[in-house]
């Protein structure tokens, strides 16, 4: 029974081979190697990719689906699921064109009056989607899959319907001088106001109790609730965070856009959910952190600004995005 | 150590052959050693039984002779042939089958699918593959003709999530008998059966060792041990300690299981107590699915006093428990915590009002397996209880949580790993840490040491000890007779959801006891 029988294969207590560290850790290592493989890549394939107007641009665009994402993993750390935060934006958008309009037309003198009036209006929009989703994932109980799934065929009803399937002109002007095309010290108002959302969902995830809570509601709900915790407040509180911050990605993609659109947001609820999930985010609920969704976003914007500059077209990069995201999920699954 | 490197034809004799022997075996993990050179001999005929700790690594050994898990190094010889088993599948087909805790059934399938699964009946030839049709009926029969010759109670047509935990277990057992396995290995079989059915099990280990087939039997429970073992092996740290005859005595065993000298199990509990901190008055249950029915419970629990409540399982004593937390409605009568009359409609109220539920599952109902040792421990903490706050502060948190994990004997450096990575005893510290981070007077313990090993016992016991003379009030909800006996001031005992009778420490007598379960 000594030790000596077989010293040749001991491994001496020694530290597991590179390939099986890389293999345990493969959902953190997943994000930064498709990073550098998609940089690769496209910097061979395309010599305008790694300027920095491109990259610049390819950050000024993920704004949008990163404030989206942000709202998703929120939703996901609490074991949830939001499929309606296109049409929310959507929605959004359109709600908050007609009110601008609306003002703006009886009281062209107050621009700032209209413009205060649409960003509540939609912001009223997101939080009552969020309200409405929340509610039925908890108290009917009600699947989170079906639930926003449902929710979004409603919400995306309603937006064709109030805008009468037509681009919604009028907002003030100030509209998107501030919110869309604006900068402060020479950065794009958009992108600062993402900055501070991700600060601010970094904080209350890691620092707030709301946030623990939230990581044991989805990690564990009914030790959650033996714990003392009130699980269906805090399940809530994540759809109307998301649905809030899908109802800011609307109001800045608006102001982009300089009218109201019912068509801005499909593409956002596979897109976000991707940019959870190859971050590391659970599907189960538990799991999240929103520093590393901001590189899953960017991953998500860099894929489909490479694929055009390849001059690929919008249907293969359709094709190409979906395939890439399968494809990213199946390794960092867990 | 010899090698017995000649193959031997007639395995059914009593030979000195063994079934399975492992010569060094060592799995690490990461820089631990989780199975450090073990070498041992399965004989055929002979149940060995597999006694340590959690996470002494019996798990992994038999992991990796069931071909669950491939050792780092070191070899398995199956009848004096080196083997390697690279799966489940492999092991299988060389006679070997296990029976784990965690249990591999389809929970919609019906009890004679699940046998058959995997190896169905069909009725065209094998080489239709997934393509044949089902022989339903032969699945049946099969299933039933196996389950009589076990000699067990079940149903084949029942669904299996129909079933309790016992009977699953039953079911997984007569999977694994479907082919006639060489070497079985059970692993706490009989932890979630009835006495009944545990001695069916037994009467079937019996009569397949007189057969010929080698049996690696787990358990934590000591007195089965003389019962059904032939030898015993101890496992440390990883690390063989002695293998020895299944006759030796418990004490003899605990310590060489724990290496430590086990003067007294149990703590003395205190001998003077304060006032009535919790007061149970006539309370009945409102009935619902899945609630044990509970009828005109009265009982107080005193400052420093641990009181017991003896049961069988489905007595209701879970139940009660649950409804002093806020989990189930009370339907008539009272609940008083610390002097003031409650009706919980939510844990957060019970916990305020200074009562704490600790629970039986904790798996399911007890922690967050994904996330940290700290952040299972801090999470009530938060809302209640010197951490509470809308922020977060980790370091002093970190400082408070120090104090705690001593008591619960809970290893500070582990801390950050997610609770998934501990052993079963680890766990149930870590429970028991969650209940000691609120300011609460009265805790309710239910099944605190359910699958844990000795060692977790005694630290779990010694915190309990602590909390008492600190003046807690304890309910302390067990299935484990003489850990009752040895903790508590009283015991009460419930049967069919009431109180039938009560005892104090002076009178226990542990059959007068059992006669008032039934």
């Amino acid at each position: 029974m000594s030790g000596d029988v077989s010293l040749s294969t001991r491994p001496a207590q020694a530290k597991p081979s590179l390939w099986a560290r890389i293999v345990d850790n493969r959902d953190l290592l997943a994000l930064p190697a498709m990073f550098i493989i998609a940089l690769l890549i496209f910097s061979l394939a395309s010599d305008k990719f790694l300027t920095t107007g491109n990259l610049t641009n390819v950050a000024r665009q993920s704004v949008y689906l990163l404030i989206v994402a942000l709202g998703q993993l929120v939703v996901m750390i609490g074991g949830g699921l939001d499929l309606s935060v296109g049409s929310n934006v959507s929605l959004t958008s359109v709600a908050s064109s007609m009110v601008m309009a609306a003002i703006f037309a009886a009281n062209p003198n107050d621009p700032w009056f209209a413009l205060w009036s649409g960003l509540a209006a939609g912001m009223a929009v997101g939080l009552a989607v969020g309200l409405v989703n929340g509610l039925g994932v908890t108290l009917l109980g009600i699947n989170p899959f079906m639930m926003t799934l449902g929710m979004s065929s409603v919400v995306f009803g309603i937006t064709l319907y109030i805008a009468g399937g037509v681009p919604i002109y009028g907002a003030p002007p100030l509209h998107g001088e501030i919110f869309g095309f604006g900068k402060i010290a020479g950065f794009p108002i958009p992108s600062l106001v993402a900055l501070a959302l991700v600060a601010l969902a970094w904080f209350t995830l890691e620092w707030t109790r709301f946030g623990r809570h939230l990581y044991a509601a989805g990690g564990n709900g009914r030790a959650a609730e033996l714990s003392g915790v009130r699980t269906v407040p805090v399940r809530i509180m994540a759809y109307m965070i998301c649905g809030l911050m899908a109802s800011l990605a609307g109001l800045l993609l608006t102001a982009r856009l300089g009218s109201g659109e019912a068509n801005v947001g499909a593409s956002l609820p596979l897109e976000s959910i991707a940019a959870c999930v190859i971050s590391g985010v659970s599907l189960a609920g538990g799991r999240g952190r929103a520093l590393a969704v901001v590189m899953g976003t960017l991953l998500i914007l860099l894929v489909q600004n490479g694929l055009n500059l390849m001059q690929v077209g919008a249907y293969a990069q359709s094709i190409a995005t979906g395939g890439i995201l399968i494809f990213a999920m199946a390794i960092v699954r867990r | 150590m010899t090698l017995h490197a000649t193959p031997v034809a007639d395995t059914a004799v009593h030979g000195p052959v063994p079934t399975i022997e492992t010569v060094g075996l060592t799995k690490v993990y990461g820089q631990n050693a989780a199975l450090d050179h073990v070498s041992l001999r399965f004989l055929p005929g002979e149940v060995h039984v597999l006694f340590g700790e959690n996470g002494a690594g019996k798990s992994t050994l038999i992991s990796m002779i069931s071909g669950a898990n491939t050792p780092t190094s070191g070899q398995i010889l199956l009848k004096g042939q080196p083997v390697r088993f690279e799966s489940v599948r492999m092991a299988r087909a060389n006679g070997v089958r296990a029976v784990f805790q965690e249990f591999s059934l389809v929970p919609d399938l019906t009890v004679a699918q699940n046998i058959t699964l995997g190896e169905e009946p069909a009725l065209g030839p094998r080489a239709f593959g997934l393509a044949n049709v089902l022989a339903k009926s032969a699945a049946r029969s099969e299933a039933r003709r196996l389950i009589d010759e076990l000699g067990f109670d079940l149903n084949p047509d029942a669904k299996v999530n129909t079933l309790t935990r016992g009977k699953q277990q039953m079911v997984e057992i007569c999977k694994a008998m479907r082919v006639r396995p060489d070497l079985l290995i059970l692993d706490e079989p009989t932890a979630s059966l009835s006495e009944h059915d545990s001695q069916a099990l037994f009467a079937l280990i019996r009569r397949l060792t007189a057969a010929g087939t080698a049996i690696i039997y787990v358990t934590h429970r000591m007195h089965e041990i003389p019962l059904i073992g032939h030898r015993l092996s101890v496992l440390r740290d990883g690390q063989f300690v002695a293998t020895v005859a299944a006759d030796t005595p418990e004490d003899r065993l605990i310590e060489l299981m724990t290496g430590r000298n086990m003067a007294k199990i149990y703590p003395q509990p205190r001998a003077d107590l304060g006032e009535v901190k919790l007061r149970l008055d006539k309370v009945t249950l409102t009935p619902r699915q899945g609630v044990e029915p509970v009828r005109d419970v009265s009982l107080t629990v005193r400052a420093g006093e641990i009181v017991g409540i003896a049961g069988l399982v489905g007595c209701g004593k879970g139940n009660l428990a649950q409804a002093c937390f806020g989990l189930h409605r009370v339907a008539e009568g009272t609940i008083e915590i610390a002097g003031r009359a409650i009706q919980p409609r939510h844990p957060s109220e019970a916990i305020k009002a200074g009562l704490w539920y600790s629970p039986a599952d904790r798996k399911n109902d007890g922690l967050a397996l994904d996330q940290s040792a700290h952040k299972n421990m801090i999470l009530s903490g938060l809302s209640f209880g010197p951490s509470r706050g809308e922020f977060l502060r980790p370091r002093r948190d970190a400082r408070r949580l120090a104090d705690l994990v001593r008591m619960v004997e809970f290893d500070a450096d582990r801390m950050a790993e997610p609770v998934s990575r501990f052993s079963g005893g680890n766990q149930q510290k870590i429970l028991l840490a969650k209940a000691l981070v609120q300011d609460v007077e009265v805790y309710v313990f239910d099944e605190p040491t359910v699958g844990v090993d000795i060692g977790a016992c005694l630290s779990i016991y010694r915190c309990l000890a602590t909390l008492s003379a600190r003046g807690a009030a304890i309910l302390l909800v067990s299935s484990n007779l003489p850990e009752l006996m040895g903790l508590t001031h009283r015991m009460l005992v419930m049967s069919q959801g009431s109180l039938v009778a009560e005892f104090d420490r002076a009178d226990y007598d542990e059959h007068k006891i059992l006669e008032q379960f039934f």
